[in-house]
C-alpha cells in the first residue's frame, strides 16, 4: 500500500517543520513539507494528503498572541478545505505552535460530540506561561486511555521537551472543562513524574516546574469530538530516538522501543506519529 | 489618513493572570529590591488606516484582542475606565517607540490587518504601531515615576509618557500618539573637495564619521589627483577631479577596520626589551592564522572552503558539509542591548545563509562578558548597569534565535568589571548543506558571471543602521550616534531563509551573501571581485521610508537583507518563489566585467571606483608594539586563615556561587536548545537536567547517529599576567570541552574571535605598544597550539576598538580571545557528559596539576574581598601541546567506544570545582583524595586551573580497559562516587572539604538567579 501523504506546514516562522517531516518519514509516512500558500492560494489542494500536520515555531512572530496570525489566516482563507479534510475522517496534528494555531482557528476543540464537524469558534486559548518566561525542559506527559483521540492509542507515559512561552491552556468556565472531560478530550496532562504509571493525572494545579506554565487542570493537550484533530504543547517529535533524551548517556533513556527505521534506540515520541499513520492504512 | 487606538489588557478573574505585569513587578524586585504589589499592563495599537473606527471596531476580536483572555476598547484609554480599571494607580507609564525605529508587533498587525481587510485599498503609508501602557499600584512613596520609567525604556529608541500618582487621580493619563516620521528631503550627490589641509583631511573624517586615518585619507587625495582617472570619470559624466560623498562614504566603509581587519594586516615593529627580540611581522593574520590553516589544508581532504567565505566550510561526510562563524555585536549591544543583540545573532545567521550557495543555519552559540550583575560601585556617563545590559542581550538573544527556529546548543558567561565599559556579545552560528547540489554544482564555490543580475532580498532600506560599519571601529562616547542602533526582525530574515534555501535547492542562486556592515556597499562591492565589476541603480533599492539621499541607501546596514546574484533566465522563476513567500526581492544591479564599481542613481553615475582601488587601495598600517612582563601583585593563599577542619569547604560554596562559575541555567533555559530535533547533548545534563554541560553535541541528520559537536573556550583574566597564555588557554579549553563529547580530534575545526581594546600608540592610548604587543603573543600562541593540535582556524572576526572614555576615567576591557571549535562526533550513541552516574563510579583525573594559582578565579575572588593582595604569579601554561593532542585522541576514542559516559573539563576552580559540578549534576556525593596529582601545593592541586585536565567517571567493571586504554597518558585514581550526600575532598589524611551536594546545588544556583521567582 501506499504510504500516506502527510502535509507538514511551513513559512512564515513555522520552524519544527523539517523534524515534523522526518518523524512522519520514518514510520511509514510520506511527509512533504507545504507552504502555507500553497494553499491558499489553491497551487497546491489539501485533498491531495491524508494527515495534516502544524508545526511549532512562531509564526509571525506571535506578536498579537501566538498562533493568531496564522490561524487567521487558516480561518479565513482554508475554511472549506480544513472542514472537509476532518470531514474526510483525515487526520489533523498541531504541535506547540501549531496546537496554538489549531485552538484560534477554533478547531480545537471544537463544537460538541452531536455536531462534531469544525465550526471555526474560538472556545480556548493558550496564553502566556505563568512564569513569564519562555522555557525550554522537558517534561513528564500522561495520556487518557480512554480518549477517542487516534493519536494517542496505547500511550501511557513519555517524557518530551516543552519550549514555549505561551502555553497556559484555559477555558472561561470549569463546565467547559467538564464537558471536554466527560468525552475523554483532555487528551494529556502534566504529571508527576514520581506518581505511578496510570495515576498521574489530577486536576489540581501542579507546582512549577512539574507543570511548566500554570495550565488549568494541567492540560497539555486535547483533541476534538472526533478524535482526530489532536493539539498539545509539548514536542513528542523531538524524541523520536532515544539519544535525544537527556537520560541517555547515564543509559536510563525510558524504552525499550524497537523499530526497523532506529533498531533499540526508537525514542518514545514516535508512536504518536505512527498511530496517525496506521490509522490512516486502516482506514483505507 | 486617520488613526485608531484599540487597546487590549488581560482579563481579570480566577486563574488568570497579567503576566506582563508580574514580569515588571518581579524584576523590580529582582534588580532593585524594591516591592510592588500589583502592575497591571495594557497593550496599545495606534492603526494609520483609511478604515473608519467602526469598521475596525467590529473586527477587533479578529486580531487586536483574544476575547477568552483579553478586554479591548476602542479609541478609549483603559486606565480612564473605572469599569476595567476601579482604583487609581500610583503611577503609569506609557511606552512607544521613536519614529523610524523597527516595531515587530505592529509590522505583524499590519500584516494580520490585510488578511482581515483583504479588499480594502492598503495605502503604502498605512500602518500600525504599538504601545505598552504599566499600572503600579502599592508603589512605595520614594520611588518615582521618572525613575520608573526609565528602567522601562531605552530613551535611545523608545519615548515614555508618564503619570504619578497625583496626575492618575486627576485623570491625565499618559497617552502616546502616532510616531510620524518627519519627512526626509533626498540630497543630490555632492562633490567632496580634498584639495584641503592635513588638518582639514582629518577634521572631515572625524566629522563625517568616517573613521579613516590622515594617510588613508591622503591615499584618496592622490587618487583623485590622477589624470586617467580624471579622464575616465569625465566619460561617465561624474565630478572628475574628486570624489562625491558616496564614494567618500563607500570607502570609509570599505576600508574601515570592522570590514579590512586593518590592524591584523599591519606590518608591525615588535620588540621584547626582555629576550633582545627586534622583529618585522607582516600581517599577524597571514603570518600566524592564515599560513598555518593552509599548511594543515595540504594534508587533509575535508578543509573545503576557509577564510574567503562568510563561513568556513569543512566537508563532514560524503553528503554533507558543516560551516561555521562566530561574530561580535559589542558597540551596538552597548547602545542598546535588546536591539544589538538581536541583529548581532540574525546576523551572523546570515552569514551562514551567505555562505557558498546557501547553508542551513543549524546551531547557535552564545558568549557573553559582561560586568558584575551585583555591581554596586560607580557607573560612567551613558553606561547602562551591568544587570540591565545582561538582561537585555539575553532578552535579544533569546528572540532572535527562537523566532528562527534555531537552537543555542553551547556558550558562557563570563564577568569582569572592566567589561562595564564595553560588553562583549559574541554570537556564533553553525550551518549545514548538502555537498552537491540537484543541479551538480558543489555547494560550497559561487558561480557568478557577468551578465548575472543581483537582487536585494528581504528588508528594506532605511535610516536605521547608517554608519555601522565606521562606527564599530571608532571607541564609545558620549555622542555616539543612536542610528548605528537597530532592533531585529527575525520573521522576515524567517521568511526570506526558507525562500532562499528552496532557491538554492532549485539551482537558482549563482552567488549569495548577506549584507551587513558597509551594506549594499560591501555586499555588492565584495562579490563585484568575482566578476570584476558591477553596475548598481540606487534608484530601484526599496526603501523604509522616501529622502535617503544615495550614499545612505548604498552604505545603510538595514538587517535582513541578502544579496542574490541571479542568471537572467532565472530571473521569473526567482520572482515567483520571492511571492510566494512574500518576501521582497528586487533586482539592484548587474554584474559585469568592467573592472569597476559603477554606480548610478537612475542614469546619473554617482560613484564610479575601479575594484582594485576599492578593495587593494587601503594602505598598509605600519604600528609599533613591545612587551614587558606584567607584575601584579603576587597571590599569597596560603597567607589566609582557614578554620581547622574541612577549611575549604567554605571557600568551595564561595567559589560556586562565584558568578564566573555559578549556574547561567534560568538564563540558558530561556533559549530553545532543541529545535529541529537533534540536540544530544543540551547545555544542562545530569539527573534534575541542571549540571553543566561542556559541549554541545548535535545528529543533525533525522535519524541518522552521526553527530557534530560544538564547544567554546575562553578566559581573559588570564591577559592580566599574560595575553599569550590566554590565547593557550582559551584553544586548549574548547577543545577539552569537544572532547569531552567525544569528538574527532582529527577532524575538528576552530575560530578564532579576538576582541581586544585599542592598540594603536596615541595620546588617548598611551599604552598601545604593550596592547598591540598583547595581540603578538596571543597571536604566536595560537599559531603555536593551532599547529600543535592540528586543528586549523577556518574563520575569525576581530573586534579593535573595546574600550570606553578617555583619560583617567578610560576603560579598556581585558584583551579576549573566544575560541570556537566544531567537528566531527563519530555516533552520538556513544558520548559523554559531566554528571556522575552512580555510586560505586571510579573517578580518575586526566592531566597532571602543576604549581599555577596566578589569575585563577580563586585569586580574583580572596583579591576582590581583600583576603589577599593580588592575583598574580604563574599563569596555566601548555609547554608541550604535541603531547597533550595525543591524551586527547585517547581519552575523546575512549568515550566513542562506550568505555566511558562521564567526563568533566577541569578549568575554573581546578579539581574542586569540577568535582563539585559533577555531584550536583549526579545528586550524589564522593570521595575524592588529591594526594599524588603532582607536586604542586595543596591550593593548586585543589583550586589551580592547569590546562589539559579532566574528570572523568569510570564504571568499574570498564577500569581495567580504562587503564589500558590510557596507557602512557597521565591518569591518577581520585576516588569514587559513593551513596553519601557528601563531597569529601582530601590531601592523604588531611580532609579539605567536607560539603552536602544540597548545598553545593543551592550556592551553584542562587547567584544568577535573576528571574524573580514564578510567582
Amino acid at each position: 500500500m501506499a504510504a500516506p501523504k502527510v502535509a507538514v506546514l511551513f513559512g512564515f516562522g513555522i520552524n519544527c517543520d523539517h523534524e515534523t517531516a522526518a518523524v512522519f518519514n520514518l514510520v511509514g509516512g510520506d511527509a512533504e513539507r507545504v507552504h502555507v500558500n500553497h494553499f491558499v492560494s489553491g497551487t497546491r489542494s489539501l485533498e491531495d494528503f491524508e494527515i495534516l500536520a502544524v508545526p511549532g515555531g512562531f509564526s509571525f512572530g506571535d506578536h498579537l498572541g501566538s498562533g493568531r496570525l496564522m490561524g487567521n489566516r487558516m480561518r479565513f482563507a482554508l475554511r472549506e478545505q480544513l472542514h472537509a479534510f476532518v470531514a474526510a475522517g483525515k487526520p489533523i496534528i498541531g504541535i506547540c505552535n501549531g496546537f496554538q494555531v489549531l485552538v484560534k482557528t477554533g478547531l480545537l476543540p471544537g463544537p460538541d460530540a452531536q455536531n462534531p464537524l469544525p465550526d471555526f469558534v474560538q472556545r480556548a486559548s493558550l496564553t502566556l506561561n505563568d512564569s513569564g518566561r519562555y522555557e525550554d525542559r522537558w517534561v513528564t506527559l500522561e495520556f487518557d486511555a480512554e480518549s477517542p483521540c487516534i493519536w494517542t492509542k496505547g500511550i501511557e507515559r513519555i517524557d518530551c521537551p516543552v519550549r514555549h512561552g505561551e502555553g497556559k491552556f484555559v477555558m472561561p468556565s470549569t463546565t467547559d472543562f467538564d464537558a471536554l472531560a466527560a468525552n475523554n478530550q483532555l487528551v494529556v496532562r502534566y504529571v508527576d513524574p514520581s506518581t505511578p504509571v496510570g495515576k498521574g493525572m489530577t486536576d489540581q494545579p501542579l507546582p512549577f516546574p512539574l507543570s511548566p506554565n500554570g495550565s488549568m487542570r494541567n492540560i497539555a493537550g486535547i483533541c476534538d469530538a472526533t478524535g482526530l484533530v489532536f493539539g498539545l504543547m509539548p514536542h513528542p517529535e523531538a524524541v523520536y530516538a532515544k539519544w535525544l533524551h537527556p537520560d541517555h548517556t547515564r543509559n536510563t533513556a525510558p524504552g525499550p522501543l524497537t523499530s526497523e527505521a532506529l533498531g533499540e534506540w526508537e525514542g518514545e515520541g514516535l508512536q504518536l506519529f505512527r498511530n496517525a499513520v496506521e490509522y490512516v492504512l486502516g482506514n483505507r | 489618513m486617520a488613526v485608531t487606538r484599540v487597546e487590549v489588557t488581560p482579563k481579570q478573574g480566577e486563574g488568570m493572570r497579567d503576566v506582563r505585569g508580574d514580569v515588571v513587578r518581579r524584576q523590580l524586585m529582582a534588580d532593585h529590591n524594591i516591592k510592588v504589589d500589583e502592575v497591571r499592563s495594557i497593550n496599545g495599537f495606534l492603526i494609520k488606516s483609511n478604515l473608519e473606527k467602526s469598521e475596525i471596531t467590529e473586527r477587533v476580536d479578529d486580531l487586536f484582542s483574544d476575547p477568552i483572555i483579553e478586554d479591548v476598547l476602542t479609541n478609549t484609554l483603559f486606565l480612564s475606565s473605572s469599569e476595567h480599571f476601579p482604583t487609581s494607580p500610583d503611577a503609569a507609564i506609557t511606552i512607544g517607540f521613536k519614529p523610524g525605529v523597527t516595531d515587530n508587533p505592529g509590522s505583524a498587525a499590519y500584516d494580520g490587518f490585510k488578511t482581515l481587510f483583504p479588499h480594502h485599498d492598503h495605502q503604502s503609508d498605512a500602518s500600525i504601531s504599538t504601545y505598552h501602557t504599566y499600572a503600579f499600584f502599592g508603589l512605595p512613596d520614594d520611588v518615582t515615576v521618572e525613575w520608573l520609567a526609565s528602567t522601562l525604556h531605552n530613551k535611545l529608541i523608545q519615548r515614555a509618557v508618564t503619570a504619578d500618582a497625583k496626575g492618575c487621580l486627576n485623570a491625565q493619563w499618559p497617552s502616546i500618539d502616532y510616531p510620524e516620521k518627519p519627512p526626509q528631503i533626498r540630497t543630490p550627490p555632492q562633490r567632496m573637495d580634498l584639495e584641503i589641509s592635513d588638518e582639514e583631511l582629518l577634521s572631515l573624517s572625524e566629522s563625517g564619521l568616517l573613521a579613516l586615518n590622515l594617510e588613508e585619507m591622503k591615499t584618496i587625495q592622490a587618487h583623485y589627483r590622477d589624470e586617467a582617472i580624471h579622464q575616465s570619470r569625465a566619460a561617465v559624466g561624474i565630478v572628475a577631479d574628486a570624489p562625491t560623498d558616496v564614494e567618500l562614504e563607500c570607502l570609509a566603509q570599505t576600508w574601515s577596520e570592522h570590514c579590512k581587519h586593518k590592524i591584523f594586516a599591519s606590518k608591525i615593529h615588535h620588540i621584547d626589551p626582555e629576550t633582545g627580540e627586534d622583529s618585522v611581522i607582516d600581517s599577524i593574520f597571514k603570518t600566524h592564522i592564515m599560513k598555518p590553516t593552509h599548511d594543515m589544508q595540504k594534508e587533509v581532504d575535508w578543509l573545503l572552503s576557509v577564510f574567503h567565505d562568510n563561513s568556513g566550510v569543512i566537508a563532514w561526510d560524503d553528503d554533507w558539509s558543516v560551516c561555521m562563524k562566530a561574530e561580535t555585536h559589542n558597540s551596538p549591544s552597548a547602545l542598546d542591548p535588546y536591539g544589538g543583540a538581536m541583529t548581532g545573532i540574525v546576523g551572523v545567521n546570515r552569514d551562514i545563509l551567505g555562505t557558498g550557495l546557501g547553508a542551513r543555519p543549524i546551531a547557535n552559540t552564545d558568549v557573553f562578558c559582561f560586568g558584575p550583575p551585583n555591581w554596586e560601585g560607580e557607573l560612567p556617563d551613558n553606561l547602562f548597569h551591568p544587570s540591565r545590559v545582561f538582561r537585555g542581550v539575553h532578552a535579544g538573544v533569546r528572540v532572535g534565535g527562537n523566532e528562527s527556529g534555531i537552537p543555542t546548543v553551547n556558550g558562557a558567561i563570563v564577568f569582569d568589571d572592566r567589561y562595564i565599559g564595553k560588553p562583549l556579545v559574541y554570537c556564533g552560528t553553525v550551518g549545514i548543506m548538502p555537498r552537491t547540489l540537484p543541479d551538480g554544482r558543489e555547494s560550497h564555490i559561487k558561480t557568478p558571471t557577468a551578465g548575472d543580475i543581483v537582487y536585494m532580498v528581504g528588508g528594506r532600506v532605511g535610516y536605521d543602521g547608517i554608519h555601522g560599519a565606521t562606527f564599530s571601529s571608532l571607541e564609545l562616547t558620549e555622542e555616539s550616534p543612536s542610528s548605528a542602533v537597530q532592533i531585529g526582525d527575525p520573521i522576515t530574515q524567517k521568511k526570506m531563509l526558507d525562500m532562499v534555501l528552496e532557491a538554492r535547492d532549485a539551482g537558482l542562486i549563482s552567488c549569495i551573501t548577506d549584507n551587513g556592515a558597509g551594506g549594499l556597499s560591501s555586499s555588492i562591492g565584495e562579490m563585484a571581485t568575482y566578476t570584476d565589476g558591477c553596475e548598481i541603480d540606487l534608484a530601484k533599492v526599496p526603501l523604509k521610508q522616501p529622502g535617503l539621499s544615495a550614499w545612505e541607501i548604498l552604505v545603510s546596514e538595514s538587517q535582513e537583507r541578502m544579496t542574490i546574484a541571479v542568471r537572467p533566465e532565472d530571473c521569473a522563476a526567482f520572482d515567483a518563489m520571492a511571492q510566494l513567500h512574500e518576501v521582497e526581492a528586487t533586482p539592484v544591479a548587474t554584474f559585469t566585467n568592467t573592472g569597476m564599481f559603477h554606480v548610478k542613481y537612475e542614469d546619473e553615475t554617482v560613484a564610479y571606483l575601479s575594484i582594485d582601488f576599492l578593495h587593494d587601495g587601503v594602505p598598509q598600517l605600519q604600528l609599533e608594539s613591545e612587551w614587558h612582563t606584567p607584575t601584579p601583585e603576587l597571590f599569597t593563599p596560603e597567607t589566609i586563615s582557614l578554620p581547622e577542619k574541612a577549611g575549604h569547604s567554605n571557600l568551595l560554596l564561595r567559589m560556586l556561587a562565584q558568578p564566573n562559575i555559578a549556574s547561567k541555567e534560568s538564563w540558558v533555559r530561556q533559549y530553545d536548545h532543541e529545535v529541529i530535533a537533534q540536540t544530544v547533548v543540551k547545555p544542562f545534563v545530569g539527573v534534575e537536567r541542571d549540571g553543566p554541560g561542556d559541549a554541545g553535541v548535535i545528529a543533525p541528520i533525522h535519524g541518522d547517529p552521526h553527530g557534530l559537536v560544538i564547544s567554546c573556550g575562553i578566559a581573559p583574566r588570564y591577559s592580566d599576567l599574560d595575553a599569550g597564555a590566554m590565547a593557550a588557554a582559551s584553544i586548549d579549553e574548547a577543545v577539552r570541552n569537544a572532547v569531552c563529547a567525544g569528538i574527532n580530534v582529527d577532524k575538528m575545526a576552530g575560530l578564532d574571535n579576538f576582541c581586544w581594546p585599542d592598540s594603536i600608540e596615541s595620546v588617548k592610548t598611551p599604552d598601545g605598544k604593550y596592547k598591540l604587543a598583547q595581540l603578538v603573543r596571543a597571536n604566536r600562541e595560537l599559531e603555536r597550539v593551532c599547529r600543535a593540535y592540528r586543528l586549523p582556524c577556518v574563520s575569525g572576526k576581530d573586534s579593535m576598538k573595546n574600550d570606553y572614555g578617555t583619560g583617567e576615567k578610560k576603560i579598556s576591557i581585558p584583551p579576549t580571545l573566544l575560541y570556537s571549535v566544531f567537528g566531527d562526533q563519530p555516533d552520538v550513541r556513544f558520548t559523554a557528559t559531566s554528571d556522575f552516574k552512580k555510586p560505586g563510579e571510579i573517578v580518575y583525573l586526566v592531566g597532571v596539576s602543576k604549581e599555577e594559582l596566578g589569575a585563577s578565579e580563586l585569586s580574583f575572588m580572596l583579591r576582590d574581598s581583600g583576603e589577599t593582595n593580588g592575583i598574580g604569579g604563574q599563569v596555566p601554561l601548555l609547554p608541550n601541546p604535541e603531547i597533550n593532542i595525543t591524551t586527547y585522541r585517547a581519552l575523546s576514542t575512549a568515550i566513542q567506544s562506550g568505555l566511558i559516559r562521564t567526563a568533566h573539563d577541569c578549568s575554573e576552580g581546578g579539581v574542586a570545582v569540577a568535582a563539585a559540578e559533577m555531584c550536583i549534576g549526579g545528586r550524589v556525593g564522593a570521595d575524592i583524595d588529591i594526594d599524588g596529582t603532582g607536586d604542586a601545593s595543596v591550593w593548586s592541586r585543589l583550586w589551580g586551573e592547569s590546562l589539559g585536565r579532566f574528570l572523568v567517571g569510570v564504571q568499574p567493571e570498564n577500569e581495567a580497559d580504562f587503564i589500558k586504554w590510557m596507557t602512557g597518558h597521565p591518569i591518577t585514581i581520585l576516588g569514587t562516587v559513593t551513596e553519601s550526600e557528601n563531597l569529601t575532598i582530601s590531601d592523604g589524611y588531611d580532609v579539605l572539604i567536607d560539603v552536602e551536594t544540597n548545598s553545593m546545588v543551592e550556592a551553584w544556583q542562587k547567584t544568577l538567579d535573576m528571574t524573580g521567582g514564578v510567582a
